[in-house]
């Protein structure tokens, strides 16, 4: 039997909507808990989340150095033995200050639940914010923020955060070095009373979950409560810049980075799924219009991609690119072009329909296991979302048409009104 | 425990089977025994160039990725000193899309001069991004020539230079083709939602009817024990300065390799790593630093990268770092301390172990090593380790004639 080399076998439907149940336990001090079970590997997985992020802070660095002063020093244990202890332990913890939200994520084996929740609680509510280890941390930041300043990369992104959401904004503003020097452990203890808050934590629990995680979280976490809530209105608001084509100089560059696109709705607006899909077919996968162009036809990069991505009181789209320093008006020009061509030109049914499925594979991929289950979980409830989002999601990816497709380019990618910025 | 059954083709193919019934998807791994330090001096950079063109069609599929994308399936791979990895993900039911791919570019690929001319261009630009457009990028690529005379471990998979990349011409890449690509010089592993019996079958069907291929034995100059220590100093436009050393060690196989990867993460591993606590937190030497193996199969490397607080004089911070090596030779350490990277160790393969991807390329690189069943068994071979072990290693292997050292200084230090 001869094979037929040049078909592909049978392909067979799948559901690209796997998600697993999730639990909300409460605690006394209304804390929340959700619980993920799922996986093969006697492993958990635990997030704890506050609204403690960026847009919080009257400073920069205020955030991410509060959040990363946790692990700097208890009441009862020097930052050494708090390191010692979790690498004695196995377990490996993550500190995260994202825009939004702030905590930090641990992965452990299962049977270290409890020396987890004892570490984690003392690190989350005892810290001592001591000076001397502000200092040194705030001089290493400094250090990696003058390494991070030489990459071209990283000078376009900062540009075009503050070009989309205004240099008022937390979500806009570029740290400067004499940032460095502005913390102090007063400003990060007032930052932890105020956003650190027990009664507002959530956690989100996931892997083979150890019988008694629960009754150790209430037990542990529970009755911790902090008085009133000091609400204060933030003065900041977004505003994006009159000034839409940047360049920023770097001699010595041998490639520009390329930024292009601008704020846009978040995934609490009904046209964010298929807006979605739109950015698969601009340059959201391996086989996209852009990669296929730039990198594929042309050779003018390693990579190009676009996104969009949610925040709690925006989301931006953004087009990705490093090229060789002579390539960059071509590729712009060839990145405008494709923008161009989705907005008057219908996707054809064959390239729709490797997205359709391209994109449903994707979404098994993110229900795959604990880590990702909790990770896609996280990504809907920040929002106030449950998992029927994904389901929306899973239809519009089956069901946008070529009209609607158009139109989401028409209404979301308007040339006049995208930024675009260059660093090289 | 990860479970796993293997079989060979007659064609010499060898397929490896995790069955994992808790995902819907499936993974599969193609390593192939060829990487880096398989090519000529005069030709560095091929392997990797190679596993771009891989993407580039055949006679029969004129695109590989479409066909996978329309599966619901995403890919990718990688090129080191040692091999080259190809990987996919896909819904369980539509493996045999993975079969038919990559059977057929196993097969014979489509040498195009377009294909070509692109994927030149393309890693060109890899290049300029990862090592020339990234401050301290090329720092691992001055390193590796210090530290090797003779083996190709001496350039990294870039290449020695990328002139070669822009030099190579068609026949080059059927050559190394028809050198390399083999069934017989492939191991395929599955992980996820898929039978044994399944997989043999199919295995049969796609893999089966690629010929055998003559490769020729691999036959590779042996580094010579070091003499002398070597050095080399650089200016470049970066903030600080940057130490970097690195110590020759042992083969991958070796009884040492345990020890020394267990005596490097006595030194950084995590957060109360000896380094980082001594050298950035208590003496504020360093704003990072970090020490790993190379892990190369061949007699690799145990590397160290740090970089310099500001005002800190690079020979005051070697002397540091040269204490907290010798204190590694002159006392044991402590019970806690070894049970400590232990657990660590043992904490981080069961991590591992969750995602099908990876006990799929594991499967496959501990096939290469000789035995799959590493997969499960290497955690007790750092089990047994001790501390005597380690202080003994420390001994043999960290002297000062065995090191190279690269002094990468910032050429604005003085203005800062």
């Amino acid at each position: 039997m001869s094979l037929a080399k040049r078909i592909q076998p049978p392909l067979h439907p799948f559901s690209a909507v796997n998600t697993r149940p999730v639990n909300l336990h409460t605690l006394r001090n209304s804390a929340q808990v959700y619980t993920i079970e799922a996986g093969t590997e006697e492993i958990m997985r635990m997030e704890f989340i506050f609204r403690a992020g960026t847009v919080q802070e009257k400073i920069p660095l205020l955030a991410s150095g509060t959040n990363m002063m946790l692990t700097e020093g208890s009441l009862r244990h020097t930052s050494e033995e708090i390191s010692r202890m979790l690498d004695y332990y196995g377990i490996f913890l993550t500190m995260i200050a994202e825009k939004d939200t702030a905590g930090l994520v641990v992965f452990f084996l299962s049977k270290h639940v409890e020396k987890v929740l004892d570490l984690v609680g003392e690190i989350l509510f005892e810290p001592a914010f001591p000076k001397k280890e502000l200092d040194t941390l705030m001089k290493k930041r400094l250090r990696w923020f003058l390494v991070n300043r030489e990459r071209v990369q990283n000078i376009a992104m900062d540009k075009f955060f503050e070009s989309i959401f205004g240099s008022g904004h937390p979500y806009g503003y570029q740290v400067t070095e004499s940032d460095f020097n502005g913390m102090n452990p007063h400003l990060l203890r007032d930052f932890h009373s105020r956003y650190y808050r027990p009664e507002e934590m959530a956690v989100i629990v996931s892997g083979r979950i150890a019988d008694n995680t629960i009754g150790l979280l209430g037990e542990k976490f529970g009755c911790l409560t902090t008085g009133v809530k000091i609400v204060e209105k933030s003065q900041a608001s977004l505003k994006n810049d009159p000034v839409r084509k940047v360049s920023i100089e770097k001699p010595g560059a041998v490639q520009s980075a390329i930024r292009i696109g601008s704020a846009t709705i978040n995934k609490r607006h009904p046209d964010y799924p298929g807006l979605k899909v739109l950015n698969v077919i601009l340059g959201g996968y391996f086989g996209s219009r852009l990669m296929h162009n730039i990198r594929e036809e042309k050779g003018y990069t390693y990579g190009i991609h676009s996104l969009v991505t949610s925040l709690d009181l925006s989301g931006f789209k953004v087009i990705s690119t490093e090229v060789g320093k002579d390539k960059t008006s071509l590729a712009v020009d060839e990145i405008y072009k494709e923008i161009r061509l989705l907005q008057q030109k219908p996707v054809g049914d064959a390239e729709l329909e490797v997205v359709r499925n391209y994109m449903s594979g994707d979404m098994v991929r993110m229900f795959d296991g604990p880590f990702a289950l909790a990770e896609s979980f996280k990504s809907v409830w920040e929002f106030g979302l449950d998992t029927a989002y994904f389901n929306v999601l899973a239809e519009k990816i089956k069901t946008i048409t070529p009209d609607e497709i158009m139109h989401l380019a028409n209404t979301y990618y308007k040339i006049e009104e995208l930024y675009e910025v260059i660093a090289g | 425990m990860i479970n796993f059954e293997s079989f060979r083709l007659s064609n010499g193919l060898r397929v490896l089977v995790h069955e994992d019934r808790s995902t819907p998807l499936a993974a599969m791994n193609i390593l192939y025994d060829v990487g880096s330090r398989d090519e000529d001096p005069e030709l560095t950079g091929l392997a990797h160039l190679f596993e771009h063109l891989m993407f580039g069609g055949t006679v029969n599929i004129p695109e590989y990725d479409l066909p996978l994308q329309m599966a619901g399936g995403e890919n990718n791979a990688f090129t080191n000193n040692d091999i080259t990895n190809y990987y996919l993900t896909v819904p369980a039911d539509n493996i045999e899309t993975g079969f038919w791919l990559e059977s057929d570019r196993m097969d014979e690929l489509d040498f195009s001069q377009r294909n070509l001319d692109v994927q030149k261009n393309v890693v060109i630009e890899e290049f300029n991004q990862r090592y020339l457009n990234q401050p301290y990028g090329d720092a691992l690529l001055l390193l590796r020539p210090l530290a090797y005379k003779v083996h190709p471990y001496r350039w990294s998979a870039i290449g020695r230079d990328i002139s070669h990349v822009r030099g190579a011409n068609l026949q080059d890449i059927r050559d190394f083709f028809f050198s390399h690509y083999a069934p017989n010089n492939a191991i395929i592993s599955f992980a996820g939602n898929v039978s044994t019996d399944m997989v043999r079958i199919l295995s049969e069907k796609w893999f089966g009817p690629v010929p055998f291929r003559n490769i020729a034995a691999r036959d590779l100059p042996v580094e010579p024990a070091r003499i002398a220590v070597d050095t080399l100093t650089v200016e470049r436009p970066v903030p600080s300065d940057a130490l970097y050393k690195a110590w020759n060690i042992c083969p991958r196989m070796s009884d040492d390799f345990y020890v020394m990867d267990l005596l490097t993460d006595l030194l950084s591993g995590g957060e109360s790593g000896r380094l980082h606590v001594k050298l950035v937190r208590e003496k504020n030497i360093f704003s990072e630093i970090n020490a790993f193996l190379s892990s190369d199969i061949d007699p690799g490397l145990m590397i160290l990268t740090g970089k310099l607080m500001a005002g800190i004089r690079i020979e005051d911070a070697e002397n540091a770092v040269n204490e907290v090596i010798s204190e590694l030779q002159d006392e044991l350490p402590d019970q806690n301390e070894l049970e400590k990277v232990k657990n660590r160790f043992e904490s981080s393969t069961v991590l591992m172990n969750t995602g099908i991807l990876h006990k799929a390329m594991n499967l496959s690189f501990y096939e290469l090593l000789g035995d799959a069943s590493l997969i499960n068994t290497e955690i007790d071979r750092y089990r047994a380790t001790t501390g005597k072990m380690v202080q003994e290693a420390a001994a043999k292997y960290l002297v000062p004639c065995n090191c190279s050292t690269l002094y990468y200084l910032s050429s604005k230090r003085n203005q800062a």
